[in-house]
């Protein structure tokens, strides 16, 4: 039986408009979104890089304590040295940019070579990298940082290396999936069957015409995770230690004064996590619907 | 006397079910013989057509012929070379003439590449040519499958179902292909464009010289296009004779059931013990139930009707092909 | 003589693609009608609009913005009912430069009314079986368990036990063996075709005035085709159910009708009785038949090993429907003297002898 929705989707399919013509409403305030937090976030990265900030984020002004949001050149206010907000939410960007960078190409080349060798060799392969994937994924994530800690010492970089071998998995299991659908489709037999070098099927068709959005979407999901990661480490005294700023500590370090009615130490790097959290998955989440068309009907 | 392009011999493609680490203490594998002995021949200029059920492995053939699959046991023999054990490097060069046409019309087309550039591509893996030759071969592959040169910048989406085939069969003829397997190719078109299909690869088999194995579950097509045919039950040839004596003068009880099923086709040369059984046939078809002797016998009208004899069932007697005259081979115990 | 029992004026059901900005027009204008104990024969390509014609008369165009017009006349116990009643009081169009942009629909309102209507209708007098009979089946009940529900829903018998020889009676019916022990199988413990028959079984077990048949034979090997086709004669022939058998094989619509209706882009371009079309001797007919006739290939054809006689050029795209007649640019029929005509005004359906309506140009001078 041909139902509606089946109807539906080879339209949708099947148009010629940019993908961003036939988007739903909903998306694209999704992805306009995301693509402006990660474009403030790339923004301030770069400011905090060549240290062009309204303050010296570490500069104590003891006069100045606690100064309320909107007081003369702090627009955020200060903390309870007298540091600037503001500087020291866009230097706190430093703390996770880089490493998370570093924790998506750690899941992305991981896992796709895994993902590659799951789905198009099979047999063994694929039973062995199942189990392994398996394996890494029944692991607590947190428990395998705080080992990593303990073991080392607690470097952000680290930290970030654990989250980007915990997340190859999904990396893997995805990359597979689209193999396993192409070949269902045939369409791994027809190249092969045309004589073309593996390399070319797996680089060209395989992973750069039909896994790039994967990527894409992937890294945005796993920058979000970082930020999280990194966040909630920090706040417990685990990732970015004082007098470096991250947004983590900075929450930790603020909520001391929350009761005192001093609000904003602690709020406004715990609404930059929310939002730039919020900024990636949503791009994330939006990319996933306008690229792969997952939306269910 | 054409020469032999293709020579398939006792070809077994037996598949295993999915290895666990649970099925290593089990005494048996669970192995289904989707292929099971199968040999045949392929002239030059001819094309043979493999008729079946869904199920019968006829599918499987093609695949294992073009190595897509790995055969556990036989000979496959292209131009005298043995593909079962040839190097990967040099199977790669020998699919530049043997090719196959999938049954899914995606297959062979990359949604995220144009036509040209995908036609391109083609050309490109087996022949070291400059842009402009290129081009032109591109125009003589457009002429040949009778494509207007306005589709060559669409997207594969933006086909209609017979565009899309021209364009999978260019794909087949633009590395130079000599022995072209076609695996259900109409299927997945509407009746008006199947026809036009159905002509076009008459007439490039005319043209071009090609050599065709045409897998097909339609008999009527089956029998307009091919030269020969093999009628396979449970992954075995149980006939295999000239197209037009399998049509009308069948000697398989099973080949008869096939043909006198088309829907609306008088049997006219039905013999009096399968007109009057035909009560058998709704059984089930599938490798799982065990048999001895004879695969077709549990369906069987002319077993039934014999009352049941015993040669058919004994599995020391699996009946073999055997020539029944004019290169007419037949494996049955009791010939119509 | 008696009002039909089903009669389809004019309908209409489209989709509106957001992304193409425009309609499909999968059905057409389709004008159809059966009359009590009659085989109708729908035949058409894909996208021809054959299915989604059965699909309005169930009542299952619901989900998304399909949009359903026209009138579905439908005699239940003696009294017409149009199946379309007030459902167009849901859906909303703006347009705007005469084109519509964008489509707003109620469809809970519109499900609700939907069922309201067809509740007592769909599965009681309209009785449906779908191409891929596995699918339509429930996976995690008996085969039993879903006829005997079926029947204790839609029929006077409602004590269970008693639901069940009846059910065991209909399987035997479809000539299933041993049906009482067939009852506990799950689906997919049946073949393909024994999963037909057990369709065609919970289908006629509610004794339906009106059994549509939607590709009963695609998708099944050829030997059981035929066994199924077989069964579906030696039925009609039993109880004489109105049949709407809707097929793109014209062998088994030749088999199985009484009056034959040809389906192209939407719309019906040729019907009337079923001995006259489907005859390739039958001289007067719409160029479309005669071509879809001659395509598949003939024992004459295979005899000499001759070439088809294909319809050139492509399906027709519904959503850019031409203003001519459709098939116009596949026609190897025009004439200098009609081909103004063709090309720039849709010819309508019209009777040219007793019985039998055809859309083209040709017939009406």
């Amino acid at each position: 039986m041909k139902s509606y929705s089946q109807i539906s989707g080879e339209i949708g399919e099947f148009s010629n408009l940019p993908f961003w013509k036939k988007a739903d409403t909903v998306d694209l305030v999704y992805v306009s979104y995301g693509l402006l937090i990660v474009s403030l976030v790339i923004l301030s990265y770069v400011l905090g890089m060549f240290n062009l900030m309204p303050h010296d984020p570490q500069a104590l002004n003891l006069d100045l304590m606690m100064a309320s949001p909107g007081t003369s050149g702090h627009l955020l206010g200060t903390d309870f040295l007298g540091r600037d907000m503001l500087s020291r939410l866009i230097l706190g960007i430093q703390a996770y940019f880089l490493p998370g960078l570093l924790a998506i190409a750690i899941s992305l080349s991981f896992g796709t070579v895994l993902g590659v060798l799951a789905g198009y060799r099979g047999g063994r392969f694929d039973t062995g990298i199942t189990y392994f994937t398996n394996l890494v994924d029944s692991f607590p994530r947190l428990v395998l940082i705080l080992l990593v800690i303990a073991a080392f010492k607690p470097d952000i970089y680290y930290i970030m290396i654990v989250v980007g071998l915990t997340n190859v998995p999904v990396v893997a299991s995805l990359i597979k999936g689209k193999i396993h659908f192409l070949r269902q489709k045939n369409f791994i037999e027809a190249a092969v069957s045309l004589g073309l070098p593996t390399r070319t099927i797996i680089l060209k068709h395989i992973l750069w015409h039909n896994c790039r959005s994967l990527f894409i979407i992937q890294a945005t999901l796993g920058m979000g995770e970082a930020i999280l990661i990194e966040t909630s480490l920090s706040y417990l005294g685990f990732g970015v230690q004082e007098p470096m700023p991250s947004w983590g500590n900075m929450v930790q370090s603020g909520a001391n004064y929350f009761m005192q009615g001093k609000f904003w130490p602690s709020t406004a790097p715990a609404l930059a996590i929310l939002f730039t959290i919020l900024g990636f998955h949503l791009l994330g989440d939006g990319l996933n619907n306008m690229l792969e068309g997952k939306r269910g009907r | 006397m054409a020469k032999t392009i293709l020579e398939v011999v006792d070809l077994k493609k037996h598949f295993t079910a999915r290895k666990t680490l649970l099925s290593a203490f089990k005494e048996q594998e669970r192995s289904i013989p989707a292929v099971d002995g199968v040999s045949f021949y392929l002239k030059e200029n001819e094309t043979v057509g493999l008729v079946g059920e869904s199920g019968c492995g006829k599918t499987t053939i093609g695949r294992t012929i073009l190595r897509l699959e790995k055969p556990t046991a036989g000979k496959i023999l292209f131009d005298g070379k043995d593909v079962t054990a040839m190097p990967s490097e040099e199977l790669r060069k020998l699919r530049s003439e043997m090719q196959m046409i999938f049954q899914d019309l995606d297959a062979a087309l990359n949604p995220k590449m144009r036509i040209r550039d995908i036609l391109r591509e083609a050309i490109k893996v087996h022949h070291d040519i400059t842009d402009e030759e290129i081009d032109g071969r591109i125009g003589e592959l457009l002429e040949q499958v009778n494509l207007k040169r306005s589709k060559l910048s669409n997207f594969p989406h933006e086909l209609s179902g017979g565009e899309k085939r021209r364009v999978g069969i260019a794909r087949v003829l633009s590395v130079g292909a000599r022995f072209i397997i076609a695996d259900e190719p109409t299927s997945a078109l509407d009746v008006s464009i199947q026809a036009q299909v159905v002509n076009l690869l008459r007439d490039l088999q005319k043209h071009l010289g090609l050599s065709y194995l045409f897998i097909s579950h339609d008999l009527r097509v089956v029998e307009l296009i091919s030269h020969k045919v093999a009628v396979m039950y449970l992954g075995k040839v149980v006939e295999m004779g000239l197209a037009g004596r399998i049509a009308t003068a069948p000697r398989h009880p099973y080949t008869h059931i096939l043909w006198s099923s088309l829907v609306g086709k008088q049997s006219k040369e039905a013999s009096s013990a399968v007109r009057n059984v035909q009560s058998g046939i709704w059984g089930v078809f599938d490798f799982e139930r065990a048999y001895a002797g004879c695969r077709f016998a549990p369906r069987c009208p002319v077993y039934e009707s014999k009352e049941y004899p015993r040669v058919c069932t004994d599995p020391a007697s699996e009946p073999q092909l055997r020539d029944v005259g004019d290169g007419h081979q037949v494996a049955c115990h009791f010939p119509l | 003589m008696d009002a039909p029992l089903l009669k389809i004026e004019n309908l209409r059901t489209y989709f509106y693609s957001q992304s193409k900005q425009a309609f499909i027009r999968s059905v057409d204008g389709v004008n159809l009608e059966i009359a009590r104990g009659e085989t109708l024969g729908v035949v058409g390509e894909s996208g021809s609009g054959k299915s989604i014609t059965a699909l309005s008369t169930m009542g299952l165009i619901s989900a998304g913005p399909g949009v359903i017009s026209g009138t579905i006349a439908f005699q239940t116990n003696g009294v017409q009912k149009n199946l379309l009643q007030g459902l167009e009081n849901y859906v909303k169009l703006t347009e705007q430069d005469g084109k519509v942009m964008h489509v707003s629909k109620n469809v809970v309102g519109w499900e609700k009314h939907s069922d309201r209507i067809m509740h007592k209708i769909r599965g009681k007098e309209i009785a449906m079986i779908f191409q891929n009979p596995k699918a339509s089946m429930n996976p995690f009940t008996t085969v039993g368990k879903q006829i005997t529900e079926a029947i204790r829903l839609h029929t006077k018998t409602k004590d269970p036990l008693e639901a069940e020889d009846r059910a065991a009676y209909w399987l035997k019916q479809v000539k299933i063996d041993s049906p009482r022990l067939r009852l506990t199988n799950y689906p997919y413990g049946l073949s393909g075709g024994m999963c037909q028959r057990a369709m065609i079984a919970m289908a006629l077990a509610c004794e339906p005035s009106l059994l549509i048949a939607d590709e009963p034979t695609t998708g099944l090997d050829a030997t059981i085709q035929s066994k199924i086709v077989d069964l579906l004669v030696e039925l009609k022939g039993e109880l004489g159910t109105t049949t709407m058998l809707i097929s793109h094989d014209i062998s088994v619509i030749s088999r199985l009708s009484d009056s034959v209706a040809v389906m192209y882009g939407g719309t019906v371009v040729e019907c009337g009785p079923a001995r006259d079309i489907l005859a390739t001797a039958f001289e007067s007919k719409h160029p479309y038949t005669t071509a879809l006739l001659t395509s598949i290939p003939s024992e004459q054809n295979i005899k000499e090993k001759g070439y088809l006689q294909a319809i050139e050029g492509d399906v027709l795209d519904t959503i850019n429907i031409p203003l001519g007649c459709r098939f116009y640019s596949r026609c190897n029929r025009v004439t200098d003297a009609i081909r103004k005509k063709c090309e720039s005004h849709e010819p309508d359906l019209r009777e040219i002898s007793p019985g039998h309506r055809v859309r083209c140009w040709l017939y009406f001078e």
